[in-house]
C-alpha cells in the first residue's frame, strides 16, 4: 500500500498547486490500458485528481472512469478508444475518429470499486441533475476515508443545490472525522466546532463512543473542547434566537398597547375591546388578501402592504365609530367604560364567529417574507419575525412623528395634560378624543397585519394579547410612546425568556408579579409625569 | 339600625333603596320558605341554589365597586378558591365513604389523593381553609395594591390579569389541581349521596340563606359608619386620608370581606354543579360578575342580587334554546344599560327618554384613574 | 412660644420643573398667615407638603417643633392636628352634610360628638341643611361644609385653600368672620388666597411666594408698599 501513499502524496502536491493542475489525460489514459497495476494507478489518478481538474477534465474523468466500468474503453489500437453510439472517440481527446478496436481492458475486482469511486467522484462536479449528483454522493460516503480530503469541500464549493451542499459537507466532515489519520480527526473536529450548529454537535459528541475517546487523550481532548465550544455557541444563539423572539412579539404589543397608552392618558379609559381591533385588523389583512386573489392574483405577494392603509382605515373607522356612539357618553365613569368597551369585544367576536366562522384563517406567506439567514449556530433571522420589528419600528417612528410634531399630537398632548385648559383655549377636546380613539384603534389594527405572518388568525386571537398589552400600559405608564416602548421591550423579552426555562404559565406569573412589586416603587409607571393633585 | 349618628336618615333616596333591600330580602325568605315546603322539581330546586350563589358573588362585588369605588375584574379568583377547597373535601369525602377511587387520581397519574389533603375531609376545616386561603390571597395582593395606590382602571385591569394568571396556572396539571379536568365525581355531601334530593335542597336552601344573612349583614354594616367611610372613600379619598383616615385599612377591609364572601358562594356553588375547574376562572366570568351589579344597579346590594339572578335566568333559558345568541344578549344588555341606565336597571322607574345625558352627569364618577 | 409650623430648607421638585425652591418660612400660634404670590409660585404645593399629600425633595416640615410632617402619612398628619381645607371644594357629595361633619371628627368621636356636630353647623350656618345631600349644595355652602369638616377636630394647624375662591361678596364677607371666629392662641391658620381684600382683612402677616421662594414677609399693609411684591404679583 506504499505506493498508495505516494500516489496520494504526488497528488495531493499537485492539488496543492491550485485548480488549474489538468489531468495528465494522455497517461492516465496510458495507465487504463496497461493491465491490472496501470487501471489502478490510473484509477487513483482521477480520485486524486478531479477535485482540482477543471470542468472539461472532471467531465472526461467521468467519461473514462464510466468506460472502463461500462467496458466500452477500447486499447489496443493505435490510442486507447472510447465506443460510443455515435462510434468511437478518443479517450484522451474524447473527439471522433479514432479507431474503435481493440478489446476492453478486464477490471479486475479491486480495481472495479476504485473505477467506481472515481467515476462518482467526477459525477459529484459534473453530473447533471441534483438526482445524479446525490447518487454519486451515496457512492462516495461508503468510502469516504479513502479520499482525498478536499475532495468535499470542493464539491461543496461548486454546488448550486442547497440541500446536496449541505450534505456534501456532513459527508466530507464525516470523512474527516473517521479518517484513520489522529490528525486529520483532530483538525476535524476543531473545523466543525468552528460552524457550531446542532447537527455539528450530535457529529462530534457521537465520536465519544469512538474507541479512540478512550485510548488517546489528545482525541478526547479535542472532543471535548469541541462540544464545549459548540454548547457554549449554541447557548448563545439560543438566547438570540430568545431575543429575537421576544423582539418580534415586543414589536406586536408595543403596537397594540401604543394605542391603549395614548387613549388612557387622554381620557383616563382602558379599552377593553383592543385585542378585538388587533384581530379585526388580521381580518381585514385576510380580506385584503382573498380581494386580491381575486382581481390581480399575479401581485397577491404584495397584499401585506396593500391591506397597510386599508387595514389602518378600516380599524381606526371602527373606532371613530366606538368612541363616537359609547365611549364618550361613558368619559365621567372610567370603569363602566371597561364593562361597556368588554361587551363591543363580546360583540366583535361573535360577530366574526358567525360571519367567518371560528377555524384559523390560512395566509399566503410572500416570498419577501419566507425564509430567513443563518446568522450563527442555530439563531436564524426569520424574515417575518424581521418584517413585524421594522413595521412597529417604522409604526413607532410615525406615530412619534403624529404626536410631536402634527396640530392633533399637539391637541392630544394638551388634552392629555390639562383637558379644561386645552378646552378653554380652543381646542375641541371631544374631536381630539375621537381622532385619538381612532389612531389608537388603527394602530392595534396594524399589530393585527404584524402578526399574520407568525401567529394564528382566529376570532379568540385577541385574549391572547390584551392582558400582556395592559401588562404594558401598568409598566409603561400612561400617554407616553416611551413608556410602551420600553415596557413592551420588558413584557416581550420576560415572557419569551423565561418561557423555555420554566414554561410559558411561569412567564405570564412572574411577568405579573414584577409589575405588582414594580408598582411598589413607581406606582405611576415608568414615564409618570408627576404634578400635584388638586 | 345601628346608625348611631344621624337619626334622621329619612333620605327619600335611601327609603327607596331600603324598600328594595326589605323586598328583595322578603323575596328570599319566601323562596327559603318554598324550599322548605318542597313540591319543587330537582332542576328547579338546582337552579335556585346556584343562583343565590351567583347573587352572593354579585353582592361580594358590590360592596367593593359599588361603595367603595373599586371594580374587580378578578373575583372569579375567590369564586374559584373556594370551589377548588370544597373540591378537595368532596373528593376527601367520597373516598373516605364509598372507596372509590376518583377520576382525577387516575389522570394525575397519582396512586392516593394527596396527604395534604386528608385534613380537608373535615367541613369545617375545609370552609375555614377557604375563607382563610382567600383572605390571605386577598390581603397580600389588596396591600400590595392599595399600599401603593392602585386604583380605579388601573386596579381594574391588574385584578383582571390575576384571574387570568390563575387560570393559566390551573389549566397545568403539575399546578396540581387535576388541570384542564379539574376535579368532579362527587360522590358525598355531608355524608349523604351527592343524588339525594334532599341533598340538592340542603345545598340550595344553605345558599339562599346565605345570601339572605349576607344581604342583610352587608346592608347594616353599609348604612353604618363603615359604609359612610367607604362612599367618603370612594368619592374622595385624598380628602379622607386629610382628615385623619388610614382609608389602606378601609380599602383593605372590606376588599378582604368581598373577597371571603365570594369565596363563601364559590364553596356553595361546586357540590351543587358538581364539578370544578379552571374554566370559573376565566376573565370573562369576572367581568360578566360585574355586568350583573352593573345592570342591577350598584351601591345597593339588592340591585346586584337582581342583577344577577335577572341575568343568569336569561341565561340559562337561552343555553337551553339559543345558546349562540347569548353572547349578543349580554352584549347588547351591558350596552343598554352603560348608555341608558348609568344606575342599572333600578332606574327604571326614574328614567326619562330626554333625559339621558342628565342622567349621566348626575351619575357619581365611579373613580379618577 | 413654640412654633407650630417650621419649613427649614424645603425643595420640591415635579420631574424637572422645581415647585418649591429652598424655602424657609415659620408660622405662630395665635397667628393667621396668609401665604400669596402669582400662579405657579409654590403656595398650594406647600400646602400639599405640609399636609403629607407631595413629597419633599430635601428639607423639613417640624410640626409643633417636634414631628417631621415630612416623614409622616397624611392620616398621621391629619390625626396630629393638622388638617388642611382643599383648593377645590372636596366634599363627599354622596353623604349627608351631617355625615360629612361627622367623619370630620375622625376617631376622636367622644359622647358629646353629636352635640360638637350639631355646634359647628351651628357656627357655618349649615344647620338647616344637616339632612341634606352635600352634592345638593350650593358652592359657598359646599366651602363652608368642608370649612366645618377639618375645623370640627379642634386642629391646631389650619390650612385654608383658597376658601373665597367663586362666592360672592357677601359670602366672603362671612368667611373672613369664621375665619377670624377661627383664630385662637392655641391655632395657628394659614390661608392661601388671591383675594386681597379677604387677606387684608383676615392676616396678621402674609408671606409672598414667587418662583418658589420667599419675596416677603410682612403685613399686608407694607406688602403692598414693597416694589418687588407690586411688580410681581400685585400690580401698579
Amino acid at each position: 500500500m506504499q505506493w498508495r501513499g505516494a500516489v496520494a502524496g504526488l497528488f495531493a502536491l499537485l492539488a496543492a498547486c491550485g485548480p488549474a493542475a489538468a489531468f495528465d489525460r494522455a497517461a492516465i489514459a496510458g495507465w487504463s490500458c496497461a493491465g491490472a497495476s496501470g487501471m489502478t494507478e490510473a484509477a487513483n489518478a482521477l480520485i486524486f485528481g478531479v477535485a482540482s481538474a477543471s470542468k472539461e477534465d472532471a467531465a472526461w474523468a467521468a467519461a473514462l472512469a464510466g468506460a472502463a466500468l461500462d467496458r466500452t474503453l477500447k486499447c489496443g489500437g493505435a490510442a486507447p478508444a472510447i465506443e460510443t453510439p455515435q462510434g468511437p472517440v478518443d479517450a484522451v481527446t474524447l473527439q471522433p475518429g479514432a479507431a474503435g478496436d481493440g478489446s476492453a481492458p478486464l477490471l479486475s475486482l479491486k480495481n472495479r470499486p476504485l473505477f467506481e469511486t472515481a467515476r462518482a467522484a467526477a459525477t459529484l462536479f459534473v453530473g447533471a441533475t441534483p438526482g445524479e449528483r446525490s447518487a454519486a454522493l451515496g457512492a462516495l460516503e461508503r468510502r469516504a476515508a479513502s479520499l482525498p480530503t478536499d475532495i468535499f469541500e470542493r464539491a461543496a464549493d461548486a454546488e448550486t443545490d442547497a440541500g446536496l451542499k449541505e450534505r456534501i459537507l456532513g459527508a466530507g466532515q464525516a470523512a474527516l472525522l473517521n479518517s484513520p489519520d489522529m490528525t486529520k480527526r483532530v483538525a476535524a473536529i476543531e473545523r466543525i466546532a468552528a460552524t457550531p450548529d446542532r447537527r455539528a454537535l450530535t457529529r462530534i459528541a457521537a465520536l465519544k463512543a469512538d474507541p479512540a475517546y478512550g485510548k488517546d487523550p489528545a482525541f478526547k481532548a479535542a472532543v471535548d473542547a469541541g462540544v464545549g465550544s459548540i454548547e457554549r455557541w449554541l447557548a448563545v444563539s439560543n438566547a438570540l434566537n430568545a431575543l429575537y423572539n421576544g423582539l418580534s412579539f415586543a414589536s406586536i404589543l408595543f403596537m397594540a398597547s401604543a394605542g391603549l397608552a395614548i387613549i388612557f392618558g387622554l381620557m383616563g379609559v382602558i379599552n377593553l375591546a383592543q385585542g378585538e381591533f388587533i384581530m379585526l385588523g388580521a381580518y381585514v389583512t385576510y380580506a385584503v388578501q382573498e380581494a386580491m386573489r381575486a382581481i390581480a392574483p399575479g401581485a397577491l405577494d404584495w397584499y401585506l402592504i396593500v391591506a397597510i392603509p386599508v387595514v389602518f382605515a378600516v380599524t381606526a373607522g371602527i373606532g371613530v365609530a366606538l368612541e363616537a356612539t359609547l365611549v364618550r357618553r361613558l368619559y365621567t365613569r372610567p370603569l363602566m367604560t371597561l364593562l361597556a368597551t368588554w361587551a363591543v369585544s363580546l360583540l366583535i367576536v361573535n360577530l366574526v364567529r358567525v360571519a367567518v366562522g371560528t377555524q384559523n384563517l390560512q395566509f399566503v406567506t410572500p416570498s419577501y417574507i419566507t425564509g430567513g439567514r443563518l446568522v450563527m449556530g442555530d439563531f436564524i433571522v426569520t424574515w417575518n419575525r424581521l418584517f413585524a420589528i421594522v413595521f412597529a419600528a417604522v409604526t413607532l417612528g410615525l406615530t412619534w412623528f403624529v404626536l410631536k410634531r402634527t396640530p392633533l399630537g399637539l391637541n392630544i398632548r394638551a388634552v392629555t395634560q390639562n383637558r379644561a385648559m386645552a378646552g378653554c383655549v380652543g381646542i375641541a377636546t371631544r374631536r381630539v378624543d375621537m381622532m385619538a380613539f381612532g389612531l389608537g384603534s388603527g394602530l392595534a389594527g396594524l399589530a393585527g397585519l404584524a402578526l399574520c405572518p407568525i401567529y394564528s388568525v382566529n376570532p379568540q386571537m385577541g385574549s391572547n394579547f390584551i392582558v400582556d398589552s395592559f401588562m404594558v400600559v401598568v409598566l409603561g405608564g400612561v400617554g407616553t410612546l416611551a413608556g410602551a416602548v420600553i415596557a413592551s421591550l420588558g413584557v416581550g423579552q420576560i415572557n419569551v425568556l423565561i418561557e423555555p426555562l420554566y414554561g410559558a404559565v411561569a412567564a405570564k406569573v412572574i411577568v405579573l408579579l414584577m409589575i405588582i412589586v414594580f408598582l411598589q416603587f413607581r406606582p405611576e409607571g415608568l414615564y409618570a409625569v408627576k404634578g400635584r393633585r388638586k | 339600625m345601628t346608625a348611631a349618628i344621624g337619626p334622621k336618615r329619612s333620605l327619600i333616596a335611601r327609603a327607596t333603596d331600603d324598600r328594595i333591600v326589605a323586598g328583595v330580602a322578603l323575596a328570599l325568605a319566601a323562596t327559603a320558605a318554598a324550599l322548605l315546603a318542597g313540591g319543587l322539581s330537582g332542576y328547579r330546586v338546582n337552579t335556585i341554589g346556584q343562583f343565590a350563589c351567583f347573587a352572593l358573588l354579585a353582592l361580594a362585588l358590590d360592596l367593593i365597586w359599588g361603595y367603595a369605588g373599586i371594580l374587580s375584574l378578578g373575583h372569579g379568583l375567590f369564586f374559584a378558591i373556594g370551589g377548588y377547597v370544597v373540591g378537595m373535601h368532596l373528593l376527601e369525602q367520597s373516598v373516605a365513604v364509598t372507596g372509590i377511587t376518583p377520576d382525577i387520581v387516575q389522570f394525575m397519574g397519582w396512586t392516593a389523593l394527596p396527604g395534604w389533603w386528608a385534613p380537608l375531609e373535615s367541613f369545617p376545616v375545609a370552609l375555614a381553609a377557604a375563607l382563610a386561603s382567600s383572605f390571605a390571597v386577598a390581603f397580600a395582593f389588596g396591600w400590595a395594591s392599595f399600599r401603593s395606590r392602585v386604583s380605579g382602571v388601573y386596579f381594574a385591569i391588574i385584578t383582571q390579569a390575576l384571574v387570568y394568571v390563575a387560570m393559566l396556572l390551573m389549566f397545568r396539571n403539575d399546578t396540581g389541581f387535576g388541570g384542564n379536568n379539574g376535579m368532579t365525581g362527587f360522590q358525598v355531601v355531608f355524608g349523604l349521596p351527592i343524588q339525594d334530593p334532599a341533598v340538592t335542597k340542603g345545598l340550595a336552601l344553605a345558599s339562599v340563606l346565605a345570601l339572605l344573612a349576607a344581604l342583610v349583614g352587608c346592608r347594616l354594616l353599609m348604612i353604618g359608619r363603615f359604609g359612610r367611610l367607604l362612599v367618603a372613600t370612594r368619592d374622595d379619598e385624598v380628602r379622607l386620608r386629610s382628615l385623619g383616615y388610614e382609608t389602606l385599612r378601609l380599602k383593605l377591609a372590606v376588599w378582604c370581606l368581598s373577597a371571603v364572601l365570594a369565596a363563601l358562594a364559590g364553596l356553595l356553588y361546586v357540590p351543587q354543579v358538581g364539578i370544578i375547574n379552571p374554566r370559573l376562572l376565566s376573565p370573562e366570568l369576572s367581568i360578566e360578575i360585574a355586568v350583573w351589579c352593573a345592570i342591577g344597579g350598584r351601591g345597593r346590594l339588592a340591585g346586584a342580587i337582581i342583577g344577577a339572578v335577572l341575568v343568569n335566568a336569561i341565561k340559562f333559558a337561552l343555553s337551553a334554546s339559543l345558546p349562540e345568541l347569548w353572547p349578543f344578549v349580554l352584549s347588547g344588555l351591558v350596552i343598554v344599560v352603560a348608555l341608558i341606565f348609568p344606575n342599572g336597571l333600578l332606574d327604571l322607574g326614574r328614567w326619562r327618554p330626554t333625559l339621558w345625558s342628565r342622567a349621566d352627569a348626575l351619575q357619581p364618577t365611579d373613580a379618577t384613574p | 412660644m413654640t412654633v407650630a409650623v417650621l419649613v427649614e430648607g424645603l425643595t420640591v421638585e415635579f420631574g424637572s420643573f422645581r415647585a418649591i425652591d429652598d424655602l424657609s418660612l415659620a408660622v405662630d400660634y395665635g397667628e393667621v398667615r396668609a401665604v400669596i404670590g402669582p400662579n405657579g409660585a409654590g403656595k398650594t404645593t406647600l400646602l400639599d407638603v405640609i399636609s403629607g399629600v407631595s413629597r419633599a425633595k430635601s428639607g423639613r416640615v417640624l410640626f409643633d417643633e417636634k414631628i417631621d410632617l415630612t416623614r409622616a402619612s397624611e392620616a398621621a398628619i391629619a390625626r396630629s392636628g393638622v388638617r388642611r381645607k382643599f383648593q377645590k371644594p372636596s366634599v363627599f357629595e354622596a353623604l349627608s352634610v351631617r355625615d360629612n361633619v361627622e367623619i370630620g371628627l375622625g376617631g376622636a368621636r367622644g359622647a358629646d360628638a353629636g352635640d360638637r356636630v350639631a355646634a359647628m353647623l351651628e357656627t357655618v350656618g349649615l344647620a338647616d341643611d344637616a339632612d341634606r345631600l352635600a352634592g345638593d349644595l350650593a358652592h359657598g355652602q359646599k366651602q363652608w361644609l368642608e370649612i366645618a369638616m377639618v375645623v370640627v377636630s379642634e386642629p391646631k394647624v389650619l390650612m385654608l385653600d383658597e376658601p373665597v375662591a367663586g362666592l360672592t361678596d357677601e359670602e366672603t364677607e362671612r368667611t373672613s368672620a369664621l375665619v377670624r371666629r377661627l383664630r385662637t392662641p392655641g391655632r395657628a391658620i394659614v390661608v392661601v388666597e388671591h383675594d386681597m381684600n379677604f387677606v387684608e382683612t383676615i392676616a396678621d402677616r402674609v408671606t409672598v411666594l414667587h418662583e418658589g421662594r420667599t419675596l416677603f414677609e410682612g403685613s399686608m399693609a407694607r406688602a403692598r408698599a414693597d416694589a418687588r411684591v407690586v411688580d410681581v404679583y400685585l400690580g401698579r
